[in-house]
């Protein structure tokens, strides 16, 4: 059995909105070992979306899921989702805060609040990732994250079912890994592996 | 959107001084949500930070806009329109037997949440015995309260809400269109004592038997937070209800064991000890 609590807290961002859904739900179910990371979800919701992804996809993974309230703590083996009508930070204290400014890009949670506030954070950022998407949200926060010299993965936007999103990234910063082919088979390896 | 250029080390640079010149004391706010909108604030006015750094040494009105800008609090009427069908159900139900009822919407912003629960009084027939206290840290904000003028894109928006929160008749109803702005009708406004208060600095004013503080303590980090909790515990009489945000629980609040919940999706609470 790995060990997960004792390590230092490293965090895997991944964003997405129209068309990522079902990939969110299949990157749960490559997660059958303990995590070394705390892995958070950004998507895309209306604020009228009752669904508690932590119940919806409860079949999907046994590590633990979560819909962070403000002031939670971030732990590591633990999986977040973004609620929504609101922005979910993340703090330098390693805790998440929510946050009620406007809308990035007619979104809250936007996925660019989270990854820039995790970018300035200083904590580690083993990866963030940004899939199919309708709306050029992203494209900054992941650019942050990467000028950090943290690892930054887009799907490869010919393969995303809505190619907006990816593509902005990487017109926006052209260094960014892109996921293709074997997608979820690469995200395994990223989200297993002890590199930091 | 311009790049983020600010970091926490300068946001404390920033904190101090605006304290220097204004007085205004952010240091119980939480760092991210500040950091975010001081950013977005530089981006906003293509600014540096040097740049903002005169502007706030200018004090006056260039201080104040920062002010503003670091703590405005976008709302809603009927914000969460479920939560005012458990309002109507499981506290004005029970508010319906005092003989006068005080309210208090802290952090009221311009007003949408006050006048969102006039209009639940009316329509419960509870307003004429009622009283609202709504208050901000701005005045700014409350002046535009006061009015009570909303625009009328914002105005289809809350019509939604009022609808799904089973109001009773049209939003439309309780405002006129003047100059392609929505007017709260005067008669909603009688009720409504709009006032400053800075839920950091001032202290209990009254004793309430609701008090609404909805999207709020997420402005605040841990420490700052406890405080807001004991003086909105303090401001409430026995079994007198807080409402927070949908979001917003008694987590880390100090107060957990003081209240009983009455609804744990809309976080509304009950003060039994």
């Amino acid at each position: 059995m790995m060990q997960t609590q004792d390590e230092p807290l490293s965090l895997v961002l991944m964003g997405g909105s129209s068309g990522s859904f079902a990939i969110f739900e299949e990157i749960l179910r490559l997660l059958d070992q303990p995590l070394s990371c705390s892995v958070i979800f950004v998507l895309h919701r209306g604020k009228s979306s009752l669904a508690e992804l932590p119940q919806l996809f409860r079949s999907r993974t046994q590590i633990p899921m979560e819909e962070p309230q403000h002031l939670d703590t971030i732990v590591n083996n633990c999986i977040y989702f973004a609620v929504p009508d609101y922005h979910l930070l993340i703090g330098p204290d390693k805790r998440f805060y929510l946050d009620g400014t406007e809308k990035d890009f007619f979104s809250r949670p936007s996925i660019d609040a989270t990854f820039i506030s995790a970018a300035q954070s200083g904590i580690n950022i083993k990866a963030a990732m940004l899939f199919s998407g309708a709306s050029e949200d992203g494209a900054l926060g992941i650019r942050t994250i990467a000028e950090k010299g943290f690892k930054t993965y887009v799907q490869d936007p010919s393969i995303a079912e809505v190619e907006r999103m990816p593509a902005a990234a990487i017109r926006d910063y052209c260094q960014h890994h892109i996921l293709n082919e074997n997608i979820f088979e690469e995200i395994r390896q990223i989200l297993y592996s002890y590199s930091t | 959107m311009n790049r983020v250029t600010l970091e926490y080390q300068e946001l404390e640079f920033l904190i101090i001084k605006v304290r220097e010149i204004s007085g205004f004391d952010f240091s119980g706010y939480a760092r991210p949500s500040l950091l975010r909108r001081a950013s977005r604030y530089l981006a906003k006015h293509t600014m540096s930070l040097n740049e903002l750094t005169v502007h706030i040494e200018q004090g006056g009105k260039a201080v104040y806009d920062f002010i503003q800008e670091l703590t405005v609090n976008y709302s809603e009427m009927f914000r969460d329109p479920e939560f005012f069908i458990r309002l109507r159900s499981e506290v004005f139900s029970y508010l319906e037997s005092y003989p006068a009822v005080r309210i208090w919407v802290a952090g009221c912003a311009s007003g949408e949440e006050a006048y969102s629960l006039a209009i639940l009084l009316k329509e419960t027939g509870m307003y004429n015995r009622s009283l609202i206290y709504a208050t901000d840290l701005s005045e700014r904000v409350l002046a535009s309260a006061r009015e009570g003028v909303f625009s009328l894109g914002h105005m289809r928006t809350f019509s939604e809400n009022y609808l799904l929160s089973d109001g009773k008749n049209s939003l439309s109803d309780y405002y006129h269109v003047a100059y392609n702005q929505a007017v709260m009708v005067p008669d909603l406004r009688k009720n409504i004592v709009f006032s400053l208060h800075d839920l950091t600095g001032d202290g209990v004013f009254n004793e309430f038997q609701m008090v609404s503080c909805r999207n709020v303590m997420i402005y605040f980090n841990l420490e700052q937070r406890q405080k807001v909790f004991k003086l909105l515990y303090e401001s409430l009489a026995m079994f007198g209800f807080l409402c927070l945000g949908k979001r917003e629980t008694l987590r880390y609040s100090g107060f957990e064991e003081n209240f009983r919940i009455i609804n744990t999706h809309l976080n509304i609470y009950q003060k039994i000890k």
